[in-house]
C-alpha cells in the first residue's frame, strides 16, 4: 500500500478574475522506503503540493491519504497528532529553536508527544549518533554550521520513526559540499532506514539521489520517471527542458 | 524539567534587558502592595496593643462612642450592676509637653483616678514613695502625682521632683509623691492625679473619659457585660477600647493611596508585559510555524506562552514581594525614626498575613498572566505555514482602525458626561476618556507623529522622518506606548490640577481666616487630637491685654452621628462674626450664622453635610453624652481649620449643655484701632507664656506658616505624582529597547550603508521624543478633564474647591514627558549604536 497517495489534488488562492490555481488535479503516490524529489520553476506548485501531503494547508478539491487516512477527514488535532507520529519536516532554514542544544531540538517531537524527557533525550543522541553529529550533541545552533544544522533537523525529523518524511528545499541554504552530505544522508534515510521521503529541490545534483524525479510546471505534473543515478537523472531533466 | 520551562527560562536568560525592564514592571506594583499591606498591620496592632495596656489589668471599660468626655455619674450606674465589685470614673488625656524643661518626651498621657475606689479596680504596685490618697482630691493643696517608674527613669524625675504640665488655667506644677511598678503601654509616658485635680486641668468639672470597673468573683463576664450596657444606655462602647480613631484613619487612607498606587503600577506592568509578548510572538514567529509543523497542538503553542508568562511573573512577583519586604522594613524603621518621637511609637514591626502574601502574589501573578493570554492567543493560531513565510508588516492597522473608531465614540461619550453636570456622570465620564483615547491611541499614532516629527525633522531631518515611519508601522505597540504615556502624564496633569484647586481653595480659607490679627492655637492644626484645652482665664487674659478689641473662642467636642465620627466647635456666634468669618456655601450667610443662638440650630460644614447626605433645614441626630439630640441645619460654612472634618458649629452654650465642655481651643482677637500691632502682639505674648501649650500667631505668621504646610502638601503631591509616572517610564524603556532588538538588522543595514553610531543614537532618541510627545499630547488633553472628575468628587465628599486651570501642572506634565523621552532613550540608543554591523545583518 502506498504510503502517500493524492487524487485530483487541487489548490486554488483567491476567487473570481485573481483566482490563482497553484495546483491542478495532482494525482501521486509514493511507496514505503521511496524518495521521490519534486522539481519545476519557481512557482510552479512544489511547495504547495508539500504543504498539503504535510495537511499543513488544506485542498481546494481532491484528496491526501496517508498511511491510508484520508486527512481532509480528520479534525486539526488529528492531523497534528498525524503530523507528530507519521510525518518529519525538514525546512530550508534549518528551523531549530536557538534556545535549545541540539539534542534538545531533535528531541522535541518526542517531548511534544509527551515522551518523557531521559526517553526521548536518548532517542535523539541515538539519532545524532546516526546522522554523525554524536560529539556535538550539547551544542546550540548558534554554535553549528549550516551542514550541521540541517543535520539536527534531519535527526528531529526521524526521531518520532515517521512512515514519511518530507523535505522542503533542504539544501537551499547550505554550501555545495554540506548540500551533498544531506543529500547522501537522505538518500540513506530512505535507503537504509527505509523511510519514504518526499522533496521539493531546485538542484539537479541533489535530485540525482532519489529513486524518482516528479517534474511539475503550472501546478501539474508533467513527467514522473524513476532514475537510477546521476546519468538517467540528467536524461530526465533535459526530456523535461530542466537542462 | 518541561520543555515549556526550559524553553521559557532559556528565552528569558537571552534577552536580559527585555527580562529585566519587564521585571521591573511587575517589582514595583507587587512591592508597593506586599510592602505597604506589611507595615499597616504593623502601625494598627502598636495602636491596639497601646490602647489595650492602658487598660489591660480592668475586667471592664465604659467609653463614650464618640470619645467625648461624659458625666462622671455614670459609674454609679455601673458600680450598680449585679456582679460588679467596683466601678470608677477615669479621666485620661494626652498633653503635649511645652519644649521647656526638656522632659526627654513631646507628650504624656495624664490619667485622672479617684484615689479611694481605683486601687479595687486595678493594681497600683508602689515601688518609691507613697501611692494618690484621699487627701490628694483637695484642689486647693499642693498637686501631687505618682508616674511609673519607667516614666520617672525616661524624663529624668525622682520622688519630690516637679513635674509641670499644662493646663486650662495656664500649667500646673506637680510633685512627685511615688512611682510605680505597674507595666506602662509601649511608647507611652503616664502620670497619674487624682481625679478632681485632672477635672480641673482640663476644665472639665464632674466629666470622665472613661469608666473602669472589676467584676466580683465567679460573674459571668458575658451576662455583666450586657448588664452593664443596659444600665449606661445607648452612646456608649463596652468591654473594649477604640483605636484613635483620626489616626487609624489617616492609616487606612494611606493604605488605599499605596494600594492604589500598587495596582496602577502592576496596570502598567501588565501594558509593559503585553507589549513585551507581542512582540516575542512575532519575533519566533518562525519558531512557532515549526513547532506546529513538527506535530505541536495549539494549546500547547498557548501553554508555552503561558508558561513563559507564570516564569516571568514568578520572578516579577518574587523579586516584588523581597523588595516589598525590604520596602516595610525600611519604612518602618523610618516612621519609627522620623514621627517615633512625635507619636511617641518606639517601633513599628512589620507583619505579612496570610492575606497580604495573597493579594501580592495573586494581583502580581495575575497581572502578568493575564497580560500575556491575548498574545499566546494569538500565537496559539499562527500556522505551521506561517514558519516558511516571510515577515509581514502592519498586521495591527485593520484592528487599530476599528478600535479608533470605538475610541472615538468612547470620547465622544465621555465629553458629553463630563459636561452633564452630574456627579456620577462626571466621574464616569473621566473614565471613559481614558478609556476611549487608549482604544484610540494606535489609530491616531499616524497623523500625530505626522504633527510632532515636523518640529523633530527640524532639528534631526534623516533621522526624525525614519522614526516616524518606524512608530507608524507598528501602530498597535506605539498605541500601548502612548496609553500608557498618556495615563500616567494624565494623573500627573490630574493630580497638579487638584493640587492647583486644593492649595488655591485652602489659600482662600486661610485669607478669611487671617482676616483675625492674632490666633491663638494649640500646637496642631485639628482641634481634636486630645489637646489641653484653655479656660476662661485664657481669653479673659487675652481680652484684657492692652490694645486687643474683639475676641472670639472655639471650643471643641467630639460626637457620633450614624456611624460617622464628626466634630462639634462651640462658637459664640455674634463674636465669631467681629472677628472671623466662614466661606459660606451656597445659600448660606451670617443671617444663618446667628441662628446658633437657638441652641437646637448647628451650622454643618460642607464635609458633615456630605457623609451625612444632609442639606440646610434638614434635621440630623447628633449622640451626645446626653443622649441622642436633633439638631437642625441652619446653614453650610466651611472654616479653614476644620474644613477636611465633618463639623458641627453649636453655640458654646449647647456645648456645655451637652457635652460638659468650656475650656476654649482657640482664642481669635483683632486689635483696637488705631493701636500699634506690633506692641500688642508682644504684650499677648507675654500673656500667652503662662499657656504652654497654646502658640501666638498674628495675621502675617500665621500666613507664613500656612504657605510652608501648602508648600509640603505640594511637595507630597508632586512626589506622588512623580512616582505615579514611573511606570511609564519603564513603558517607553520597554518599547524602544522592543524596537531596537526587533530592527537589529535593519539598524545593521543602516550601518552598512554608511549611517554613523550617532546617526543610529539619533534614530533612537527621535523614536523616543515622538512617543513621548504624542504620549504627553494625550495626557494633557485627558489629564485636564480628569482633574476636573478629581476635584468634583472630594467635593462630593465634602472638600469643596473651584476648578483652577492647572497652568503649572501643564508646565511640569511637559517637562516629565520630555525628561522621561531623554532618560528612556538612553540606554536603547546605546544599545542600538554598539550594535556590530555584521552580527546585525546576521541577527535572526
Amino acid at each position: 500500500m502506498a504510503i502517500v497517495e493524492t487524487k485530483g489534488l487541487t489548490k486554488v488562492y483567491g476567487t473570481g478574475e485573481t483566482a490563482v490555481t497553484a495546483l491542478d488535479a495532482v494525482d501521486l503516490s509514493l511507496d514505503p522506503g521511496e524518495f521521490v524529489a519534486v522539481m519545476g520553476p519557481s512557482g510552479c506548485g512544489k511547495s504547495t503540493l508539500l504543504n498539503l501531503v504535510g495537511g499543513l494547508d488544506t485542498p481546494t478539491s481532491g484528496t491526501v491519504t496517508i498511511d491510508g487516512r484520508e486527512i481532509s477527514q480528520l479534525s486539526d488535532d488529528e492531523i497534528t497528532r498525524l503530523r507528530r507520529e507519521r510525518i518529519g519536516f525538514v525546512f530550508q532554514f534549518f528551523n531549530l529553536i536557538p534556545v535549545l542544544s541540539a539534542v534538545e531540538n531533535a528531541a522535541l517531537p518526542l517531548i511534544l508527544d509527551r515522551g518523557g524527557s531521559a526517553r526521548a533525550a536518548a532517542k535523539a543522541e541515538e539519532w545524532l549518533e546516526r546522522v554523525g553529529l554524536e560529539d556535538r550533541r550539547a551544542n546550540r545552533p548558534d554554535q553549528l554550521s549550516g551542514g550541521q544544522q540541517q543535520r539536527v533537523a534531519v535527526a528531529r525529523a526521524l526521531v518520532t520513526e515517521p512512515a514519511l518524511v518530507l523535505a522542503d528545499e533542504p539544501t537551499g541554504n547550505l554550501d555545495s559540499k554540506s548540500s551533498e552530505e544531506i543529500a547522501t544522508l537522505l538518500r540513506q534515510v530512505s535507503s537504509e532506514w527505509g523511510r519514504a521521503i518526499l522533496m521539493v529541490t531546485h538542484d539537479p545534483r541533489i535530485a540525482a539521489h532519489a529513486d524518482r524525479i516528479v517534474f511539475m510546471r503550472d501546478g501539474r505534473i508533467v513527467d514522473d520517471t524513476k532514475i537510477a543515478g546521476a546519468e538517467s537523472a540528467r536524461d530526465a531533466m533535459e526530456r523535461v527542458g530542466l537542462l | 524539567m518541561s520543555i515549556s520551562f526550559t524553553l521559557a527560562r532559556r528565552y528569558m536568560a537571552g534577552r536580559k534587558l527585555r527580562t529585566a525592564l519587564t521585571t521591573l514592571a511587575i517589582v514595583l506594583g507587587v512591592m508597593l502592595i506586599f510592602g505597604f499591606n506589611g507595615t499597616l498591620p504593623g502601625m494598627m496592632e502598636w495602636m491596639r496593643k497601646s490602647m489595650l495596656a492602658s487598660v489591660g489589668e480592668v475586667d471592664l471599660n465604659v467609653q463614650s462612642a464618640s470619645s467625648a468626655l461624659f458625666d462622671q455619674r455614670v459609674a454609679d450606674k455601673v458600680a450598680a450592676v449585679d456582679g460588679v465589685a467596683a466601678a470608677t470614673p477615669v479621666l485620661r488625656r494626652n498633653v503635649t509637653l511645652p519644649e521647656k524643661p526638656d522632659y526627654h518626651t513631646t507628650g504624656i498621657t495624664v490619667i485622672g483616678i479617684d484615689p479611694v475606689v481605683s486601687p479595687d479596680v486595678r493594681s497600683y504596685p508602689v515601688a518609691e514613695g507613697r501611692m494618690l490618697a484621699a487627701s490628694d482630691d483637695d484642689t486647693n493643696a499642693r498637686p501631687v502625682a505618682v508616674i511609673p517608674a519607667s516614666t520617672a527613669e525616661k524624663m529624668g524625675l525622682a520622688v519630690g521632683d516637679e513635674l509641670v504640665v499644662p493646663a486650662a488655667s495656664g500649667a500646673m506644677t506637680f510633685e512627685v509623691v511615688g512611682t510605680l511598678d505597674s507595666p506602662v503601654p509601649p511608647a507611652t509616658d503616664e502620670v497619674y492625679v487624682s481625679l478632681p485635680l485632672a477635672q480641673d486641668m482640663f476644665a472639665a468639672p464632674g466629666r470622665a473619659s472613661a469608666i473602669e470597673a472589676a467584676f466580683e468573683g465567679g460573674a459571668d463576664e458575658e451576662t455583666v457585660q450586657e448588664a452593664v450596657g443596659d444600665a449606661v444606655g445607648d452612646g456608649y462602647v463596652i468591654g473594649s477600647v477604640t483605636a484613635d480613631s483620626t489616626l487609624a484613619a489617616g492609616f487606612e487612607v494611606a493604605g488605599t493611596i499605596f494600594n492604589v498606587l500598587g495596582l496602577f503600577a502592576l496596570a502598567m506592568g501588565g501594558f509593559i508585559i503585553l507589549n513585551t509578548f507581542r512582540t516575542i510572538v512575532a519575533e519566533r514567529r518562525h519558531d512557532i510555524g515549526m513547532l506546529r509543523a513538527i506535530g505541536a497542538s495549539r494549546r500547547q503553542i498557548l501553554g508555552l506562552f503561558l508558561t513563559e508568562s507564570l516564569v516571568q511573573g514568578v520572578l516579577g512577583t518574587g523579586l516584588g514581594l523581597l523588595a516589598g519586604w525590604g520596602f516595610a522594613t525600611v519604612t518602618a524603621a523610618g516612621m519609627s525614626e522620623l514621627v517615633g518621637d512625635l507619636m511617641r511609637i518606639e517601633s513599628f514591626e512589620t507583619s505579612f498575613s496570610v492575606s497580604t502574601w495573597v493579594l501580592a502574589i495573586t494581583l502580581g501573578m495575575g497581572a502578568t498572566v493575564l497580560s500575556a493570554i491575548l498574545p499566546a492567543i494569538a500565537a496559539s493560531r499562527i500556522t505551521p505555514l506561517d514558519a516558511m513565510r516571510p515577515q509581514l508588516g502592519d498586521v495591527y492597522e485593520k484592528a487599530a482602525t476599528k478600535r479608533g473608531w470605538v475610541g472615538l465614540a468612547l470620547v465622544a461619550i465621555a465629553a458629553g458626561m463630563l459636561l452633564s453636570g452630574n456627579d456620577g456622570l462626571i466621574g464616569l465620564g473621566g473614565l471613559l476618556l481614558l478609556v476611549g483615547m487608549s482604544l484610540g491611541a494606535s489609530a491616531a499614532v499616524k497623523p500625530i507623529t505626522d504633527f510632532f516629527s515636523r518640529g523633530i525633522e527640524l532639528v534631526y531631518r534623516r533621522e526624525g522622518a525614519l522614526a516616524r515611519a518606524n512608530l507608524q508601522r507598528n501602530p498597535g505597540r506605539a498605541g500601548v506606548t502612548v496609553s500608557a504615556v498618556m495615563i500616567s502624564l494624565a494623573l500627573v496633569t490630574g493630580i497638579m490640577t487638584m493640587t492647583a484647586a486644593v492649595v488655591g481653595g485652602y489659600a482662600e480659607y486661610a485669607e478669611k481666616a487671617t482676616g483675625t490679627d492674632y490666633l491663638v492655637i494649640p500646637q496642631g492644626l485639628m482641634l481634636s487630637g486630645g489637646m489641653v484645652g484653655a479656660g476662661p482665664e485664657m481669653a479673659e487674659a487675652v481680652r484684657s491685654t492692652e490694645g486687643v478689641g474683639d475676641v472670639a473662642t472655639l471650643r471643641y467636642a467630639p460626637a457620633v452621628v450614624g456611624d460617622l465620627t464628626v466634630q462639634v466647635v462651640g462658637i459664640d456666634a455674634e463674636e465669631y462674626a467681629k472677628v472671623a468669618s466662614f466661606r459660606y456655601s451656597e445659600g448660606s450667610s451670617d443671617a444663618d450664622l446667628a441662628k446658633l443662638a437657638d441652641p437646637d440650630m448647628v451650622l454643618a460644614n460642607a464635609s458633615f453635610r456630605a457623609q451625612t447626605k444632609t442639606a440646610k433645614g434638614d434635621t440630623v441626630e447628633v449622640m451626645t453624652p446626653e443622649g441622642a439630640r436633633t439638631f437642625t441645619i441652619a446653614g453650610g460654612g466651611n472654616d479653614y481649620i476644620n474644613a477636611k472634618l465633618p463639623t458641627v458649629y453649636v453655640s458654646q452654650e449647647a456645648l456645655a449643655d451637652l457635652w460638659g465642655v468650656t475650656a476654649d481651643v482657640m482664642v481669635l482677637a483683632n486689635a483696637t484701632e488705631g493701636a500699634d500691632k506690633a506692641a500688642v502682639l508682644q504684650s499677648l505674648g507675654a500673656t500667652i507664656d503662662g499657656f504652654p501649650s497654646f502658640k501666638l500667631y498674628d495675621a502675617l505668621a500665621w500666613q507664613q506658616v500656612q504657605n510652608d504646610l501648602f508648600g509640603q502638601l505640594e511637595i507630597v503631591y508632586y512626589t506622588l505624582a512623580v512616582v505615579l509616572a514611573i511606570p511609564s517610564l519603564l513603558a517607553l524603556l520597554n518599547t524602544l529597547a522592543i524596537g531596537v532588538l526587533a530592527r537589529t538588522r535593519e539598524i545593521g543595514m543602516l550601518r552598512a550603508v554608511g549611517a554613523t553610531r550617532r546617526q543610529v543614537k539619533r534614530l533612537v532618541v527621535a523614536e523616543s521624543f515622538l512617543l513621548a510627545a504624542v504620549g504627553t499630547a494625550a495626557g494633557l488633553v485627558a489629564g485636564v478633564p480628569l482633574g476636573y472628575v478629581i476635584v468634583r468628587s472630594i467635593g462630593a465628599v465634602g472638600l469643596e474647591f473651584d476648578f483652577v486651570w492647572p497652568t503649572t501642572g501643564l508646565v511640569v506634565t511637559v517637562i516629565v514627558g520630555l525628561l522621561f523621552a531623554v532618560l528612556a532613550a538612553i540606554i536603547p540608543a546605546r544599545q542600538a549604536a554598539r550594535l556590530d554591523v555584521i552580527r546585525a545583518l546576521r541577527y535572526e
